[in-house]
């Protein structure tokens, strides 16, 4: 996996004390230092040249997070099944540079990787929420804007994190991540209630198309590792890629997981299908010419993205979902961003309401204390 | 239509001048210019034979560039293929040849979904409905509801119409168009 080194550190003025800033000057002594006013950005020239997204990605800036942390998983979109999944960000920007990753598109005009140095709030935020409902169950997760552990090493949340949410009964915190950064995770205590997962890809596409990532084995080296120091893991086969020897490649890759992972100990396998919007496709082209993830057979969905065809994408999860039964028949399984008819076809129900796909991925992994949701 | 030499010779002032004579947009006309040079003169001597928009234009482009990246093909090469030929020369208008060059190379960028739109086509030419009943998908098969439209001028045509398609049903011909939807 390639370290990160940012090219310049950037911190807003009255921050430079906060812990996270501490600690990544600590472990960057040789990174440029810029103090800024908090709105340096609009004064400020925008990268320049061929990839400014990528030259935002190594300029590392420290800001307190002034809208709200918590916030719904944005894959809850009209006419698709929705898990009912919480986000929050301490990070906006991901050193990796996935040639699909959506924030090419999301964050087109963000010159920088964006640290928020305020993670008591976050905290707070989070414990007004599931404490004053100790009934419901929730699932919160740190992978939107950024991979969870790529910069643990650098920033530490996890040590914030992991001990605020292994106190709480009525939620499980996930951290997604395609690194092998878990050395902090080793020394912390979750109770069962961190769930770390890792997306995969087979070799193929991970070694190509997943730039600066850790490779498949050493993901799931790591997953071993965290399993056997008592945390959850889960895996997501999501972006689910179709190309030439996709069947093989995949199953090969799952049964890789479970020769290596104990399936008692994982919270669960989602399945996701290449989404790519139109800015995304201009983008990837510009960033990544060679890219072979745009030559698959995808074509518009109802939400404007780009997909593998229905029938063929079924056909995936038909053949991933048939594999994991033989192999981990008691693992909960969902898929992200897919219509009713879809779930229909691949699981042979499709869910009542959201709250059916939540509890189905809750129940098995905080037990039946708070499950009246 | 130009020989290739004679595109060899200006393939950037030929291009350029095309550009400004369709008014095509300046990120058209930088993609299409980022490619080998025999790959932009490929294209602009298909172009002479088509009415072509700069929307079409576009997919041209994608389609050309994404089955070069898959299949490690030379986009002249592409172009060179016997159906594409055979496509540019197909008689009628320069739409009819746009339209017969799009469908083979849509066949090609999408081998598995043409193959499976063909299989439907059959199975519904298969329920041997005529022309008051029309059988209609979702564009790219993206989902899963079948429109049928029944035309009648008369109850006891309707009648006739709703006979024929329970006579489908029960002797399977319209299970096979279902069961094609998802045979890939």
């Amino acid at each position: 996996m390639l370290t990160y080194q940012p090219t310049e550190i950037l911190i807003e003025r009255g921050e430079e004390d906060a812990p996270v800033v501490q600690r990544a000057l600590a472990k960057l002594p040789e990174t440029p230092v810029r103090i800024v006013e908090k709105d340096w950005e609009q004064k400020e020239v925008r990268p320049e040249g061929k990839d400014p997204f990528g030259v935002g990605k190594r300029r590392m800036f420290f800001t307190r997070q002034r809208a709200q942390f918590l916030e719904h998983c944005p894959a809850g979109t009209p006419g698709l099944v929705c898990c009912n999944y919480l986000v929050v960000s301490l990070i906006s920007n991901c050193p990796l540079d996935c040639s699909y990753c959506f924030l090419q598109d999301y964050l087109a005009n963000n010159p920088t990787l964006t640290v928020f140095t305020n993670s008591d709030d976050l905290l707070g935020e989070v414990a007004k929420v599931v404490d004053r409902q100790p009934w419901r169950q929730f699932r919160i997760g740190t992978g939107e804007l950024s991979d969870s552990l790529a910069l643990d090493a650098l920033l530490g949340f996890s040590a914030d994190l992991v001990p605020f949410f292994a106190a709480r009964k009525n939620v499980l915190l996930e951290l997604k991540t395609k690194s092998d950064c878990i050395d902090n995770l080793l020394t912390l205590t979750s109770h069962g209630r961190v769930v770390v997962s890792w997306t995969l890809t087979p070799p193929a596409i991970a070694d190509t198309e997943e730039h600066g990532t850790a490779s498949f084995a050493e993901r799931l080296r790591a997953a071993r590792r965290v399993q056997q120091a008592g945390y959850k893991v889960g895996f997501h086969f999501d972006p689910l890629i179709e190309y030439p020897r996709w069947e093989t490649d995949y199953q090969q890759a799952m049964a890789q997981v479970f020769s290596a992972i104990d399936p008692r100990g994982v919270a669960w396998v989602s399945f996701g299908s290449l989404r790519i919007t139109p800015t995304l496709r201009k983008a990837m082209r510009h960033r990544f010419p060679r890219t072979r993830l745009l030559s698959g057979e995808q074509v518009v969905c109802k939400d404007g993205k780009w997909r593998t065809f229905q029938a063929l994408r079924v056909k995936m999860y038909r053949t991933l979902t048939a594999q994991l039964n033989t192999l981990a028949p008691q693992v909960p399984v969902y898929m992200c961003m897919e219509t009713a008819p879809v779930w229909q076809k691949v699981f042979g129900r499709a869910p009542g309401c959201d709250k059916d796909v939540a509890r189905s991925l809750t129940l098995p992994n905080l037990g039946h204390g708070a499950a009246n949701q | 239509m130009a020989t290739l030499h004679e595109q060899e010779k200006q393939p950037a002032q030929q291009i350029a001048a095309y550009a400004q004579r369709k008014r095509l947009s300046l990120t058209t006309l930088a993609r299409w210019q980022a490619w080998q040079a025999a790959d932009q003169a490929a294209l602009f001597s298909l172009l002479q034979d088509l009415q072509c928009s700069e929307n079409h234009l576009k997919d041209l482009l994608d389609w050309l560039e994404e089955i070069a990246v898959r299949d490690g093909e030379a986009i002249a090469d592409i172009l060179e293929q016997r159906a594409l030929r055979r496509a540019r020369t197909t008689p009628g208008s320069r739409n009819d040849k746009l339209k017969a060059v799009k469908a083979v190379l849509r066949k090609r960028r999408y081998p598995r979904l043409t193959r499976l739109e063909e299989n439907i086509r059959q199975a519904v030419k298969a329920l041997d409905l005529g022309r008051p009943v029309q059988v209609s998908f979702p564009p790219d098969l993206e989902g899963d509801e079948v429109t049928v439209t029944l035309t009648a001028r008369n109850v006891h045509e309707l009648q006739d119409r709703l006979s024929q398609l329970q006579q489908r049903l029960k002797d399977g011909r319209w299970q096979r168009v279902f069961d094609a939807l998802d045979e890939v």
